[in-house]
């Protein structure tokens, strides 16, 4: 090793070493001239740098949607007045319309986060517990096929099987019952928005579940617990991490949706985002668009501060699971 | 002056012969000596609707004018509503505009002059001889040019009626129908029949809209089915639907594509429109010249022929043949004299008034 060093330090050994060496070294001190060791305590902040830039240029959008929303519509010039006003505010939570179309809004999303975590929960926790390697096979291929697919696809899908002359109701013909409306219905709506949250939930839960030692699981067994009292009381706490993160996720996508109300909903079923697409396309009401829009953003930050606050932000990080509730 | 196709069903032979008769009358059409100081640009694109509507714009005006010019056309099938913001933004911000040509509705048309981002067409050899209807309404100049007119009839599924079309709008309140009617989703084409119907009179339009959302209420009880050109196409054909308020087209597409799929202009009237073909400000000079030379060529009475005919829509350009399965029809105006029959909102109380009906729609529907 000395003699190697002694080597190098001769002279020849340097222009003997590989180009990529080399290169590195002169990455190395590239770096050490621009961020010397002295500032390595900033070293975590410049990681949060990118994340930081991409949320400020976000609230730089949303600040600009917010000084759009205080303008009305001039009908004359079809440009906004330049005078600010309140009056779009004024406008969203007095006509019974938008005050309808954010209840439905917000119960579908109630309604699909449930329904998604129910179905989501034991998936992924076969796919992560089953020891058959085929079956893991099958229920990832099962997961992933439909995430390929898109929302818009998957939506016309539905519309295939779900309706009058599709697969359901030709099945239901053949065995004497007529046909029925599943498609442009609320609940076909709730339907193609469950099938679509399905993989996300499943791989938000999967390494939670992952992460919960099977011995943990044995050792309860082992204790007499039935397996009805080790979900109960072992793994559904542990996977409390998972459930949180997939149950946002799913909920702020869901009340943000606007493909599946649109071609799922017949034109009756609308979310707020096809209400704010209405506003700004069909109307040409950017202020009252604008306006929309910074509601359902308010809406949907305030519904997951509220899950925050009730489950605890700590619930997201892994930590929290190693503390089981376990009852004796 | 140009030989004229007699119907629809245009033999290939024939049409290459009109092609070619065409391209060797189009440098009198184009004003040749003016178009070669412009350069080509490789294509000029044009904002269309799908289905039926690309595909007659493409038979009728676009395929012939690369013939004649050597230029692509390009169809772009963003939504009508979706490309104005765009167009307005590009404009506001001294961007070129995303398309060369828009084809748009006449009230979309007339919003977008209002805001002062089309060119004007003033100059087009073709605005000569075309019929009154073909004016904008309530602007200065050619800000806009109508290229044909249509009515929102009321289109029925044959096997549902048998024995006669359906007699009044209200058909469409029928609850033996809940869940087999159909309207836009904005309510477009029903606001001056449903006003009728719901009781009132055409005459109080905007002033007393009460009767029109009397009309809407008790409509919104049958769950109609709201969608856009396509939908009702489709809807006929997968046996969705047996009523729906729609433009002509959209039922004669279905009708020839094999579903027994008729339509009626039922006692209380039925709405006459028309669509428009408008050029956004900001083009450079010679990509504005070509886009304003195929505006031209589609007032054309080649054009127009082969185009309206495809969309079974009587055209601006008079003197025209009409489609041969429409003649007599009573949805489609053979004279300027036949408009009258129709009920026409005009375009400045539409262009005032329209958003607040359809958020008047929207909050019934959604109710």
């Amino acid at each position: 090793m000395k003699s190697c060093r002694a080597d190098i330090g001769a002279g020849g050994g340097r222009a003997d070493r590989p180009v990529g060496l080399r290169l590195l070294d002169l990455a190395e001190r590239l770096r050490a001239g621009l961020f010397p060791a002295r500032f390595s305590v900033w070293t975590p902040y410049l990681y949060l740098l990118p994340a930081t830039l991409i949320t400020g240029i976000l609230a730089i959008g949303l600040v600009e949607m917010a000084e759009t929303s205080l303008h009305v519509l001039n009908r004359a010039t079809f440009r906004l007045d330049p005078a600010y006003t309140t009056a779009n505010y004024t406008a969203v939570f007095a006509k019974p319309v938008y005050l309808h179309i954010m209840l439905k809004t917000g119960l579908a999303a109630l309604l699909v986060t449930g329904f998604t975590l129910l179905l989501a929960f034991p998936y992924a926790y076969h796919l992560v517990r089953t020891p058959h390697h085929r079956l893991r096979r099958f229920l990832l291929i099962a997961l992933f096929l439909p995430f390929l697919l898109g929302q818009v696809i998957r939506a016309y899908g539905w519309l295939i099987v779900l309706g009058k002359q599709g697969l359901l109701n030709a099945a239901l013909e053949l065995i004497g019952l007529g046909p029925v409306s599943l498609i442009y219905t609320y609940s076909g709506v709730v339907l193609g928005l469950v099938q679509y949250m399905l993989p996300f939930a499943v791989l938000l839960l999967a390494p939670a579940l992952t992460a919960i030692p099977h011995e943990v699981e044995l050792a309860s067994h082992s204790l007499g617990a039935t397996p009805w009292r080790t979900f109960r009381h072992i793994v559904l706490p542990l996977a409390r991490p998972g459930l949180v993160a997939a149950g946002v996720v799913v909920f702020t996508l869901t009340v943000t949706d606007f493909a599946m109300p649109e071609i799922m909903g017949g034109g009756a079923n609308d979310f707020i985002a096809n209400a704010i697409y209405d506003a700004f396309f069909q109307l040409s009401d950017a202020g009252m668009g604008a306006a929309l829009g910074i509601v359902l953003t308010v809406f949907a930050s305030l519904i997951v501060a509220v899950a925050f606050l009730l489950v605890g932000v700590a619930a997201l990080g892994h930590g929290a699971q190693q503390k089981p509730r376990v009852r004796p | 002056m140009h030989s004229k196709p007699r119907n629809l069903r245009l033999p290939r032979r024939r049409f290459l012969t009109s092609t070619a008769a065409t391209a060797i009358a189009a440098p009198y059409l184009l004003r040749l000596p003016r178009a070669l100081a412009q350069e080509k640009p490789a294509e000029i694109i044009v904002r269309a609707w799908g289905g039926v509507w690309v595909e007659a714009l493409k038979k009728g005006v676009s395929d012939p004018f690369t013939a004649m010019t050597g230029i692509e056309v390009r169809h772009d099938l963003t939504e009508d509503n979706e490309i104005r913001p765009k167009i307005w933004a590009a404009v506001d911000q001294g961007r070129m505009p995303p398309i060369h040509v828009n084809w748009d509705t006449t009230t979309n048309a007339t919003k977008s002059a209002l805001r002062g981002v089309t060119e004007d067409l003033g100059d087009l050899a073709n605005l000569e001889g075309l019929l009154p209807l073909a004016r904008p309404v309530g602007l200065e100049g050619w800000p806009l040019v109508n290229v044909y007119s249509y009515a929102y009839v009321l289109a029925y599924s044959q096997k549902a009626f048998p024995e006669r079309a359906p007699e009044s709008w209200n058909a469409m309140l029928d609850s033996a129908f809940r869940k087999r009617v159909a309207m836009y989703d904005d309510g477009i084409g029903l606001f001056a029949p449903a006003q009728i119907a719901g009781g009132g009179r055409f005459e109080d339009i905007p002033d007393n809209m009460e009767p029109c959302w009397k009309y809407f209420r008790a409509l919104k009880a049958n769950e109609p089915l709201l969608g856009e050109d396509p939908d009702f196409t489709n809807w006929f054909q997968n046996h969705e639907i047996d009523l729906a308020c729609t433009i002509i087209s959209n039922a004669r597409e279905a009708r020839q594509n094999g579903i027994a799929v008729s339509w009626t202009v039922p006692r209380e009237g039925a709405t006459l429109d028309t669509d428009a073909l408008w050029i956004p400000k900001g083009l450079p000079e010679n990509e504005l010249y070509w886009a304003k030379q195929y505006v031209n060529f589609a007032l054309s009475a080649e054009a127009q022929q082969v185009w309206c005919n495809a969309l079974g829509l009587p055209p601006v350009r008079p003197g025209l043949e009409p489609p041969a399965d429409l003649v007599g029809d009573i949805a489609y105006p053979a004279s300027e004299a036949d408009l009258d029959r129709f009920l026409r909102i005009p375009t400045p109380v539409l262009v005032e008034h329209e958003s607040s009906w359809f958020e008047k729609v929207n909050e019934i529907m959604q109710g």
